[in-house]
């Protein structure tokens, strides 16, 4: 059976995709983890998990975001004012700029 | 874990669910984070029916967007405030619709016309998002969690609400006028959005040992001023004499909190305020009109999970 295996590397950070490991049981599945992906990355929490219970929705079958112009969605789109005078709108603008620019390099089949 | 261990080791995103923690600390959270996600609602709620009364298409797209993002904001809250193992989302959604659920007070005054929208669009918003910011080093882990995707879009709504009050500011004079009009109305509101000042919030003390809560009511209300006086005054609104605001040698503002209507405000925390019960209302009726799909919904889990019993046996 294959377990995938999620690293949290520090307390209160996201729990991420590492990898997966063979086992038989849950508790091996822990321990193999363990020892293939716990052992020199920093770790402080490992999720395993069955591998035929995580649903997955691809891009083959979904459009992500939609398939129309959902610019209004996004902060860049009001750019007649200005967001520099709060760090916090400023952040998730930065925020959004950068997830925008990922976004287009995936769709385009680029460099990412 | 007892209380003394839960001040030692608080910190930013000290402790989730797996942590045992006590139940002083687990209902605090669930207080808060409940507030939270009924605000995020009832805020939805008060600018819905701007996605019909929108005055372009492009306006009609935003609004729709944002409402449904603040929606999904009280389901991302709701999540994190049952996973203290306090409440349900289904006792803090009922608790809602019944009026016993608590939420803020600017969602508490009814919004009529399209003039009103950058008060909550900017400003409420903007409020909001200044303490949201903070909350990003919760104690509570998925709290902090929630509020980096809430974060990562707020600046949308924000800017999107600025748009609104720049376009209405540069308008005709009859839509600066109304602009300054809801302003006065509002503004009292917005300065109270942070609540009273510190010696008299009573969660404040113990929400901040523990580490759910980074900043005082008077710091994040002056963080508000200091960057959104300006912004204002940048639209040509004046703002309104009282409460007065004065400013201080070091830069920050000190509001003259004898000017505000506290009676007001404690009628609105306890939902007893005469718009309360229309807002509560609106979110009553609709969770009433769609309890159909919630029981087809559980009907359905049911019988999924029986069959994967039957299944395993």
């Amino acid at each position: 059976m294959i377990w995938e295996v999620f690293r949290q590397e520090k307390p209160g950070e996201y729990h991420t995709h590492c990898g997966n490991v063979h086992a038989p049981d849950a508790d091996m599945a822990k321990l193999f983890a363990e020892v293939q992906h716990g052992r020199r990355k920093p770790t402080n929490s490992l999720w395993v998990v069955p591998q035929r219970e995580v649903g997955e929705v691809d891009a083959e079958e979904a459009t992500f975001g939609g398939s129309t112009d959902k610019s209004y969605r996004w902060a860049m789109t009001y750019n007649r004012v200005d967001e520099s005078f709060a760090e916090e709108v400023a952040d998730s603008q930065r925020e959004q700029e950068t997830a925008d620019r990922e976004r287009e390099e995936v769709t385009s089949g680029g460099s990412a | 874990m007892d209380l003394e261990t839960v001040k030692e080791r608080a910190g930013p995103r000290a402790f989730s669910p797996k942590d045992d923690l006590p139940v002083e600390y687990r209902e605090a959270a669930t207080r808060m984070i409940q507030f939270h996600a009924n605000s995020e609602i009832m805020g939805a709620y008060l600018e819905r029916p701007f996605i019909r009364q929108a005055p372009s298409l492009d306006r009609k797209l935003a609004f729709s967007a944002k409402v449904q993002d603040e929606i999904g904001h009280g389901q991302l809250l709701y999540r994190a405030a049952e996973s203290l193992g306090v409440k349900t989302r289904d006792e803090m959604l009922d608790e809602l619709a019944n009026g016993e659920g608590k939420f803020l007070n600017c969602f508490h005054y009814p919004m009529k016309k399209w003039t009103e929208t950058p008060m909550i669009g900017f400003f409420v918003d903007g409020a909001a998002m200044r303490r949201q910011a903070t909350l990003k080093r919760s104690s509570w882990e998925p709290y902090a969690h929630a509020m980096d995707k809430i974060c990562f879009e707020e600046g949308f709504h924000v800017k999107h609400g600025e748009d609104i009050l720049r376009e209405l500011a540069t308008g005709s004079r009859k839509e600066q006028e109304m602009l300054q009009e809801a302003f006065d109305e509002w503004w009292p509101r917005i300065i109270q959005f942070f609540g009273p000042t510190d010696d008299k919030s009573t969660h404040h003390d113990f929400s901040s040992e523990v580490g759910l809560k980074m900043m005082s009511n008077d710091e994040l209300r002056n963080a508000f001023l200091t960057a959104y006086i300006p912004k204002a005054e940048k639209y040509g609104l004046e703002i309104p004499d009282e409460p007065r605001i004065e400013k201080r040698d070091d830069g920050s503002y000190k509001v003259v909190e004898d000017d505000l209507d506290w009676e007001e405000f404690f009628t609105v925390a306890k939902n007893s305020y005469e718009g309360s019960d229309i807002q509560i209302g609106k979110r009553h009726d609709t969770q009433e009109a769609v309890e159909w799909v919630r029981n087809v919904l559980d009907q359905h889990e049911q019988a999924a999970t029986g069959a994967a019993q039957t299944a395993a046996d």
